[in-house]
Parts: structure tokens; C-alpha cells; sequence
């Protein structure tokens, strides 16, 4: 089996050998990412409506919904909607401290076994436990981190209470965002993943980040578009025009 | 080892696959609709084409400090509690995920779809060791049913009719199937959704690895890579050295070009970027992660010939617009590697030795490297495949013989005139009907499929000459 010092060495004499073929520059990474993140936060909030409505554009047209409410009181409501409209009964969510709001008991007043993920570490059995109950839900509610108008992505960190398989079980994903979370652009969310990376990661961060752009789909059949081969058949995405409550994670 | 030759010569191959009348019908459709998502999603881009140099000036600024960014990468990924482990064969990385499977007790293994696992031939050592190992992307999982090779680098079973599939469905399930893709589609997920859910292992490839932080990027489109890096306990990931980038600033560079060149798509549905081991708190996330660095000829082409061919993304927009792979798909190249960049990677894993036909599988119309994300040369690399071919004797010897006497006389201007007037002399006999449409002995390999030209009643040359007089009259 080959080592590390070996594989290397290997490689050092190749590149001995060769000049490279023109000059050239890797990227230059943002120094200070998080400040440079928060002065480009202050200056997205200027322009969020144009973002939103982008991002609206762009979401459709890979197969997304968007609903739009006030307040953040009456994102249980819009869920409960969508879950009826549906049929759908189990609803798997964030913890209510990672979503900015508690959906879990308002959706239960509603009629639907809904649960919400633990804001911290728990035992092996408990997820295996949580596991199947994602894998048996109709419906997963998650936060967003980042929307992308250019592209209509949602992107999701995982960690404590922000399990990755409410946004991929079940067949039904339904993500809760505010004009925070905008972004216009896929390179500035570059710089959202630079800062996230930006010194060790804090308690209660995943390993995980995914960006979300629409349903799950495959045209591996013929060509033909076919949505939820794996992850959810249906996206929607809620707006919040008041704003959610401060958020963990 | 490298991968063995196909039985048939290519002539064969191409042969067979040309009276495949739905095949060649699945890929006009598949490219032509490829082509104009891709120029649809760039038309709509306006920083395209400069994103398009970014990349290409970063892989190779990456290329040039390969060492250093290896080792951030490998610092960063144990740091994440990852395990970093250096396979130079296929069989190093066999080997490598055997010894994982063993020692974890892993029996069932899923897969997201991975090229680089193909090309190592992963399944076959898997399977050899009783461990089995599931393909989960629909194309992957279809062709895994046929025992065959995926034949387009993002379209696995492009050439498989939805009857086809029906029928593979059906003797795997023991049931009569409906050749209806959505169908098709919604069984597949349920076979597969309770495999990943008992999966002791999960295998994929690597887009990207960031060396900044240590993270490995998956880009699909079902979601099946979340699925194979969450839920098994054990994730393994198999990339070749070349994948490395420095940033995510980078990597947000190559995000923005590499669907809109693959499928037309803005961004994939799943970017799906894995930082090693489940984290305290975590509901999901694998025990252990092992990223399995692959060489397999590629270290090599740092300073080799084939050194552009490192910067390929695996995107299959070369395959799309070449008018070769546009004929004859994807089997018919007989490696894992099909289309225009298949020919210089399967002369990277495999040597020069193994194209000595299919390098000239390509009529050099440029067409590659002009949908090329990041703008490999192609054509200029297949013609020095070409040449090194023949310098190294490994072209049939008839065709050494006369390309070597048609240098010759092109480089001798009388020699040339001489060989111009004999030769209309005896091209007599096979002229028909203003052609040469068959021609004797091995010259024969050329007009069996098109007509030479005879050598015109008065050369270019003696024209110019004749004009020249004029004019000076």
C-alpha cells in the first residue's frame, strides 16, 4: 500500500518535470470572509425584493413552489396547507431554536403527528428511532441558510436540530426563509461558504451542506423528466415577510 | 493493471453500433437536446465565457502546486476525523475499500454515481468479495441490471429504451412492469429508498475536494449521493488526485459552469458538500469517512503529454457535439471513458498502446474543445496521440509504410511533381465515374467506407504556374 510520503514524492517529481503550461492564479480568497459577509448582508437587505422576486422566477422554473405569508405566526397554517392538500399526515422539522419558530405543536393542533428534531446529541437508538420516523414522514420542514435568486437554490447547513433528512425522505420538503437568507448571486454564496469555513466550526455545526434547486429529478429513462427518484417530488419554499424569530446554528 | 481491451476491433464496434437503429436514434435525440440546453443556459449567462477561463486558470494554477494542495486537502480531512488513504492502481483501490468493507463488516454497499469507481472496476472486486454493491443513480442502477457499461458520462443508459427497462425491472422483480418511465421511476425509488436504509456502506466519487477545508462535493440530480453520504455508517469516497481545488471561492466558479455544460441546468438539484463523520448533535452523517486518492496514470501526465486532459471536469459536453461519439455512442469506444476526452483518458489509464485505433475516432472538427468548460484541447492532444502511435510503431505497418513515403515526397517538390504524373498514370484503372472507389491490397481499408479523390488531370501547381504566365502577358 502506498504512504502519504511516497504518493507525495510522486508527485513532487512529476511536477519537477514539468513547467505548466501557462501562468496562472488560483482564486483569491476573501480576507475576513464573515465581515465581508456581513457588510454584503447589510447591502443585499437594501435590495431584497428585487432578490425575492428572482429567486421566485427562478425556484418555478425548476419545479419549486414559493408561498408568501406576513407574519411568522402563520407559517404553521401555510404548512398545514400544504400537508392537506396533500394527504399528508407525519411531518418530520427542525428544532423550533435552528427554524427561528416552533412548528411542531402549532401542525399538531392542526391534526398532524408532527415532530421536531433535538437541539442536541442524542443516543444511537434515538436516531435510529428518528431515522425511521423521517423515512415514514410525508412531509420534512426545514430552515434555510442561504436563498440564491440567480439560480432559485435553497442551500441547508446541517447540525444540531437540523437533521439532513427532513429535506430528502420524505416525498414532500417545505423550507421556511426570510429576506436574510437572500442572496443574489451563486458566487456570493461563495462567500457564505468561506466564511462558514472560516476558523474551527462551532458547536452544534453538521458536516453537511447541500444546496437544494428544485425536486429531485432524473431523465434517465428515454430523457424523460421524471421528478422524486430519490429525494422529495415536490419543494416549497415559505417567504416570511416579517421576518422568523433570531436562529441557532 | 489496466483495463482489458475490448474483444472486437473498434471497425467492429463501430460497425455494429451504426446499425443499432435505436441507438442512433436515442442519441441524436439525447445530444441535440444536450447541445441546446447547454447553449440556452450560457446564452442566458453573460459572465460565462469569462467564468470559463477562471476555471481553466484554476485547474492548471492548481495543477502547478499539486502538492501543496493535496496535503491541505489530506491535513483538513483528518482534522474533520476523516481517513485519507493513497491507491497508485486500480487494484491499490480495491483493495483499499475491501479492507474498509472487511473490517466495518459491511455486506451491502449503495453507490452514487462515480466514474472513477467504474474506471477502477470497484463492483466487480466488491462483488468477488461477497460484499454487493448497489448502483443508485436510475441510469447506473438500469445498466448495473444489464450487466453493462454506463455509455455517456452523465447518461448512463442513454442507449436503453423504456421497454428495456421494463423488462430488466421485471426479471429483477419477478413481476410484469409497465414500460412507463414514471412508473419505471417511482419502483425504482422504492427498491432503492429501503437499501439505503439498510446499507452498511456507502460509496461515492468526488466532483471537487476542497483543500481549504476539507470537503468533499457531489453533484447529482436525484439525490442519491445525500442518501449514500448520510445514511450508511460507513462513507467512502473515491477521487482521482486531479479533483483537488484550493477554495470555496473556487469552487463557486466551477459550480456556475459545470451543470450549464452538462444538462443546461443553472445548478444541479443536489450540491451536496460533505465534511467528513457525523458531528455531535447530528441526527445523520456516516461513523467514518475515507477519502481514497486515486492516481492510476494520472500523476504521470502532470509532466505528460495528456497534462490538459487533468483539468476535465466529466461534464460529457464533448460527447454531445462530436459527430463521432454522435454516431456511434458510447460502447462502441470499448472503455469507461467514451466520447473525445474518453480517447485521451483511456490513454491515461491504459497507455497509448490501448488508442491506437480509437485515436482516430475523431475527425478534429474542434467541436470539443469548443463546448469544453474549461477549453481542453482536445484535437491538439489527439493528434499527438496520433504521433506517438506511430513513433512508437504501434500503428499497423502498411499504414506506417505509406504515410512514411507521402512524407517523404512532400517534402521534395520535384519528387512530388514525378509522383503526381505516375501516379495519374496509375490511377486508371480505379477511376470511376470522377472517384477512386476501391482500391487494391491494404490500400483498400481507405475506400471501403469513402472515395479518394484521383490526383487531378493538372495539379494546383501546374495551374498556378500556367496563371503566372498569363498574367505576365
Amino acid at each position: 500500500m502506498t504512504t502519504r510520503a511516497e504518493f507525495l514524492a510522486r508527485i513532487r517529481a512529476e511536477m519537477g518535470r514539468a513547467p505548466g503550461l501557462f501562468a496562472a492564479e488560483v482564486s483569491v480568497r476573501p480576507t475576513r470572509p464573515r465581515e465581508r459577509l456581513a457588510l454584503l448582508r447589510r447591502e443585499l437587505s437594501e435590495r431584497w425584493r428585487e432578490d425575492l422576486e428572482r429567486f421566485g422566477q427562478e425556484f418555478e422554473r425548476v419545479g419549486g413552489v414559493l408561498h408568501r405569508v406576513s407574519a411568522a405566526a402563520q407559517v404553521p397554517d401555510a404548512i398545514a396547507r400544504i400537508a392537506a392538500e396533500r394527504g399528508a399526515r407525519r411531518v418530520v422539522a427542525w428544532h423550533g431554536d435552528a427554524l427561528g419558530l416552533d412548528v411542531a405543536a402549532p401542525l399538531a393542533a392542526h391534526g398532524l403527528q408532527a415532530s421536531a428534531a433535538p437541539a442536541a446529541e442524542v443516543d444511537a437508538d434515538e436516531r435510529g428511532r428518528r431515522r425511521a420516523l423521517a423515512a415514514d414522514a410525508d412531509l420534512g420542514v426545514t430552515g434555510v441558510d442561504l436563498a440564491i435568486a440567480e439560480t432559485g437554490t435553497l442551500v441547508v447547513v446541517s447540525g444540531a436540530g437540523r437533521p439532513r433528512s427532513a429535506s430528502l425522505l420524505p416525498p414532500c420538503h417545505v423550507a421556511v426563509f426570510d429576506r436574510d437568507a437572500l442572496v443574489t448571486s451563486l458566487l456570493q454564496a461563495g462567500l457564505a461558504l468561506e466564511a462558514w469555513h472560516d476558523g474551527p466550526p462551532p458547536a452544534g455545526r453538521g458536516a453537511s451542506i447541500n444546496f437544494i434547486t428544485g425536486p429531485s429529478r432524473t431523465a434517465d429513462i428515454e430523457l424523460t423528466l421524471t421528478r422524486g427518484v430519490h429525494g422529495p417530488k415536490e419543494v416549497h419554499a415559505v417567504f416570511v415577510e416579517q421576518g422568523l424569530g433570531p436562529r441557532r446554528g | 493493471m489496466s483495463e482489458t481491451p475490448p474483444p472486437t476491433p473498434l471497425r467492429e464496434r463501430a460497425r455494429q453500433a451504426l446499425q443499432d437503429t435505436f441507438l442512433h436514434e436515442a442519441l441524436t435525440i439525447a445530444t441535440t437536446k444536450f447541445i441546446g440546453l447547454r447553449r440556452e443556459a450560457f446564452g442566458e449567462f453573460p459572465d460565462g465565457e469569462a467564468l470559463r477561463d477562471r476555471a481553466r486558470a484554476i485547474k492548471e494554477a492548481t495543477l502547478q502546486h499539486l502538492d501543496q494542495h493535496l496535503e491541505r486537502l489530506i491535513d483538513n480531512v483528518e482534522r474533520r476525523g476523516g481517513q485519507v488513504h493513497y491507491a497508485t492502481t486500480p487494484e491499490d483501490a480495491c483493495r483499499t475499500v475491501l479492507d474498509i468493507a472487511k473490517r466495518t463488516g459491511a455486506r451491502l454497499a449503495v453507490k452514487s454515481k462515480s466514474m472513477a469507481t467504474e474506471e477502477i472496476h470497484l463492483n466487480t472486486a466488491l462483488q468477488a468479495a461477497g460484499v454487493t454493491p448497489l448502483e443508485t443513480d436510475l441510469g447506473e442502477y438500469i445498466i448495473q441490471l444489464a450487466h453493462e457499461r454506463p455509455s455517456h458520462i452523465i447518461a448512463p443508459a442513454i442507449h436503453k429504451t423504456k421497454g428495456q427497462v421494463a423488462e430488466l425491472f421485471a426479471r429483477e422483480l419477478g413481476r410484469e412492469i409497465e414500460p412507463d418511465p414514471e412508473v419505471l421511476t417511482r419502483i425504482a425509488r422504492a427498491e432503492l429508498r429501503e437499501k439505503f436504509l439498510i446499507a452498511d456502506m456507502g460509496i461515492s466519487g468526488a466532483n471537487f475536494g476542497v483543500a481549504d477545508t476539507g470537503t468533499i462535493v457531489l453533484v447529482t440530480n436525484e439525490g442519491n449521493g445525500r442518501m449514500v453520504t448520510s445514511l450508511p455508517r460507513v462513507h467512502v469516497a473515491v477521487m482521482g488526485v486531479e479533483k483537488v481545488i484550493p477554495s470555496m471561492t473556487d469552487l463557486a466558479v466551477f459550480l456556475a459552469i459545470l451543470a450549464k455544460s452538462a444538462t443546461g441546468q443553472k445548478l444541479s438539484v443536489y450540491t451536496s458538500l460533505v465534511n467528513g463523520p457525523r458531528r455531535g448533535g447530528e441526527l445523520e452523517g456516516p461513523e467514518e469517512f475515507h477519502l481514497v486518492l486515486l492516481d492510476n496514470g494520472r500523476i504521470r501526465q502532470i509532466a505528460g503529454p495528456l497534462r490538459e486532459a487533468l483539468s476535465c471536469l466529466r461534464c460529457g459536453a464533448c460527447l454531445n457535439v462530436c459527430p463521432v461519439y454522435r454516431q456511434i455512442g458510447g460502447h462502441a469506444y470499448g472503455y469507461t471513458y467514451p466520447g473525445p476526452i474518453g480517447i485521451l483518458l483511456t490513454a491515461m489509464l491504459n497507455g497509448p498502446a490501448s488508442v491506437k485505433d480509437l485515436a482516430h475516432a475523431s475527425s478534429l472538427c474542434g467541436a470539443c474543445a469548443d463546448a469544453c468548460p474549461v477549453r481542453i484541447d482536445i484535437p491538439r492532444m489527439l493528434i499527438e496521440l496520433r504521433r506517438s502511435v506511430v513513433e512508437r510503431r504501434i500503428a499497423p505497418w502498411p499504414e506506417r509504410v505509406v504515410f512514411g513515403v507521402f512524407g517523404r515526397l512532400l517534402r521534395r517538390p520535384a519528387l512530388y511533381r514525378l509522383a503526381a504524373r505516375a501516379g495519374r498514370v496509375l490511377q486508371r484503372p480505379f477511376v470511376r465515374r470522377g472517384a477512386i472507389r476501391r482500391l487494391p491490397l491494404f490500400f483498400g481499408g481507405w475506400t471501403r467506407t469513402r472515395d479518394l479523390p484521383p490526383i487531378a488531370a493538372r495539379t494546383f501547381q501546374e495551374r498556378w504556374a500556367q496563371l503566372a504566365r498569363e498574367d505576365h502577358r
